[in-house]
């Protein structure tokens, strides 16, 4: 008995030992691989000065100083595993893609060739940041998690409901002198180093070497806080978006209502739609502010009402002295409803194709236009949109509505039933996102969908007790026979 | 019993008052003299301004980032003013930086390799971040409830402190390789006593005008003074 344990300790040891040897890389081998697929960013020689640096933004990291945002390390340099993980996932949210595409074995002589660009800094091995034991996500663990991030005070950068608002926001900068944003803690799915519970703990204990984000491992109350804090930052939000691909408009009868806050709409599922920086004209927007909308939507006799709600650190309105521009959002539609799969081009339509508007700016409120491109917009004369929004702790929640039917030509009409092209479009005024500087999406398919008759709950009842009965009517002749 | 007691709490706090006051390693007090550094500055003070927008009731309303502070006579504040070339046995003087109504204050500390105490006397979070290269640079939050924490830095160097919660907080940090230091104080004067006779270097160091040496010659039991002009 004592033999086979000893047999499977020595065998577990080889296993590891061939493990940590397959990920030992050949710098040189890596050297190859970082030519052609690392130095566009970050450089021959590793600065993070390669040709496309400068339309990067947050900027290709500088191998030369040995300084790397994620680790599992106690010391300064991660381990090699650290370096492994991110070149395989990349860096949600930043223009890092994931390289799993790479066999393993490039990936692994690209940790080895990285290390070659701060050969001082690697020089002593990596110490491993220990964590307390894990605590579970709990009620009490989340309750005791929530009290910490106010006692840490959390919300200075990251903001009193996790939305990257806090008022040191404007400040911060990363150790090159660049501005750097605060995480989203909402937003789960675009942490740097991964989003789970304890890669959560793992960046509070490291902090984020070369950003403002500290290290908390020596400064919460008692050890555990880090795993509270880990599961109340979990319970933020989601750990995926779940995007939607067809987007739903629900029937309702009667009004519907313009507070954004009423219980109506918290009912209602939020689809959620993500959304890119425009990159085809210029001004161009390489770092969107608002990557994501969650839209619900309802359509009455005479009206259609959306409800978007998005995240928006600043709440700016227009301010003609700074030439400030205003936070907006906007839904845009055809003009004209066409059969057939074409639309008008994306980008707010073309000469030939005019797009319809649906407009909300902040201090402005709600407008309709017509636009055949981007810098062509024609507001149109006596708009029946309304607009209602709240903002509260980085978030605008709104309402914008429109008459169902349309008035005139130049306004598409809203049909039930019928998949409806839209597409959307966001500006963060406080960013300096106006005009073409904005964060868009595709175009999308919403349907009205028509209300379901009742029918629904009387007809398949009925048919099951049709067929019991003709059940029971088989047995009980089958019985009779026998 | 009380009274044996009493006295001997009063012996130990004033064993642990002259283990603190100790002046700098007077290895060879004997044979030691003082420099009196004074520095000038020809320019004028620069003081940056900025608006506060938040801790109001700690940082106040505006928050002043203080590169060129100049006193009465031209005077330059803030100068490390060291002896290099001189050798001695380690402070006893415990270094102490204090964020105090979001500032570093001292805005200028000079220690020798060692340990660095960090005060946070706010009641609010403020995260230390250094820059440095020999030493290891650390950014670490400093909560409300953490209101000591103490820092080793092993190598003489120049450190840049820096807090990310209040980007107008500045402070420097001198690791030097001598026991021999002195900051400025407002009139642009520094003392450094007990330094070796002999012929010595004087250096000094502000965070924006640079570094200028000369040489001094020290006498046992003497006082030499040496004056420096910094330039823009």
């Amino acid at each position: 008995m004592r033999a086979l344990g000893a047999v499977i300790v020595a065998v577990s040891i080889v296993a590891s030992v061939g493990r940590a040897g397959a990920q030992a890389g050949d710098a040189q081998a890596g050297k190859a691989a970082y030519e052609k697929k690392c130095a566009l960013c970050h450089g021959d020689k590793g600065d993070g000065k390669g040709p496309a640096a400068d339309l990067v933004d947050p900027r290709p990291r500088d191998f030369t100083t040995g300084i790397y945002k994620i680790r599992t390390a106690a010391s300064k340099t991660p381990t090699d595993r650290d370096l492994f993980d991110v070149i395989t996932r990349g860096m949600p949210g930043t223009f890092m893609p994931p390289w799993d595409v790479l066999p393993e074995r490039d990936r692994g002589n690209l940790v080895a060739y990285l290390k070659t660009f701060a050969p001082d800094k690697f020089k002593e091995a990596p110490k491993k940041q220990e964590l307390p034991k894990e605590v579970a996500a709990s009620p009490e663990s989340i309750k005791r998690g929530k009290e910490m991030y106010e006692a840490i005070e959390c919300n200075k950068c990251h903001g009193a409901e996790g939305r990257a608002d806090g008022p040191s926001r404007a400040e911060l900068k990363d150790e090159w002198g660049f501005p750097i944003r605060p995480a989203n803690l909402t937003k789960r799915w675009n942490f740097r180093g991964g989003g789970g519970r304890a890669e959560i703990a793992m960046r509070l204990a490291t902090g984020v070497l070369g950003t403002p984000m500290p290290s908390f491992v020596d400064s919460v109350e008692k050890p555990d806080d880090i795993w509270h804090l880990a599961n109340y930052i979990a319970s933020l939000g989601p750990e995926a978006p779940n995007y939607a691909t067809l987007l739903s408009a629900q029937a309702v009868k009667g009004n519907i209502p313009d507070d954004p806050d009423a219980e109506f709409w918290k009912r209602q599922v939020p689809q959620n739609i993500p959304l890119a920086g425009q990159v085809t004209i210029d001004p161009r927007n390489f770092n969107p502010s608002i990557d994501m909308v969650a839209l619900r939507a309802a359509w009455s006799d005479t009206e259609v009402a959306f409800h978007v709600t998005w995240d928006d650190p600043t709440q700016s309105a227009a301010d003609a002295a700074k030439k400030a521009p205003p936070d907006a959002v906007s839904l845009q539609f055809p003009q004209k409803i066409a059969e057939g799969a074409e639309r008008p081009y994306f980008l707010m339509g073309n000469e030939a194709d005019a797009v319809y508007l649906l407009r909300w700016e902040n201090g402005k409120g709600a407008t309709e236009a017509t636009a055949n491109g981007p810098t062509k917009i024609a507001p149109l004369a006596g708009s029946e949109a309304t607009g209602k929004a709240v903002y509260a702790n980085g978030q605008y929640r709104l309402v914008l509505k429109r008459p169902l039917a349309s008035k005139g030509p130049d306004r598409p009409r809203f049909q039930p039933a019928v998949f409806l092209p839209v597409a959307f479009q966001a500006w963060d005024g406080g960013a300096g996102e106006t005009g073409t500087k904005m964060s868009l999406t595709s175009w999308y398919y919403l349907r009205l969908e028509e209300p379901q008759s009742n029918r629904r709950f009387v007809v398949p009842p009925v048919v099951a007790v049709l067929t019991l009965a003709a059940m029971l009517l088989v047995v009980r002749v089958a019985n009779r026979r026998a | 019993m009380r009274r044996a007691l009493g006295a001997v709490m009063a012996a130990a706090l004033l064993a642990s008052v002259a283990l603190v006051v100790q002046r700098p390693g007077p290895v060879n007090a004997q044979g030691g003299g003082t420099v009196e550094v004074t520095v000038t500055y020809n320019g004028a003070p620069v003081i940056e301004k900025l608006k506060v927008n938040k801790d109001t009731e700690k940082c106040g309303t505006e928050a002043a980032i203080e590169k060129v502070v100049v006193g009465g006579n031209k005077g330059l504040a803030n100068v490390v003013a060291s002896v290099p070339t001189a050798k001695g046995a380690p402070r006893m003087v415990k270094a102490t930086v204090d964020q105090h109504g979001c500032k570093f204050v001292p805005h200028v500390t000079a220690m020798m390799p060692g340990e660095l105490e960090l005060k946070n006397s706010d009641d609010i979070l403020h995260n230390i971040h250094t820059y440095s290269t020999a030493n290891s640079s650390i950014n670490k939050a400093q909560p409300k409830f953490k209101k000591v924490m103490m820092e080793k830095f092993e190598k003489p160097e120049i450190i840049k402190l820096t807090c990310d919660v209040h980007s107008w907080m500045l402070g420097w940090l001198a690791v030097l390789p001598t026991p021999f230091f002195a900051v400025t104080d407002a009139g642009g004067a520094a003392k450094i006593e007990n330094v070796p006779a002999g012929k010595q270097t004087v250096e000094v160091w502000h965070e924006t005008l640079g570094k200028q040496t000369k040489e001094v010659d020290v006498k046992a039991g003497q006082t030499v003074k040496v004056s420096f002009e910094m330039k823009k």
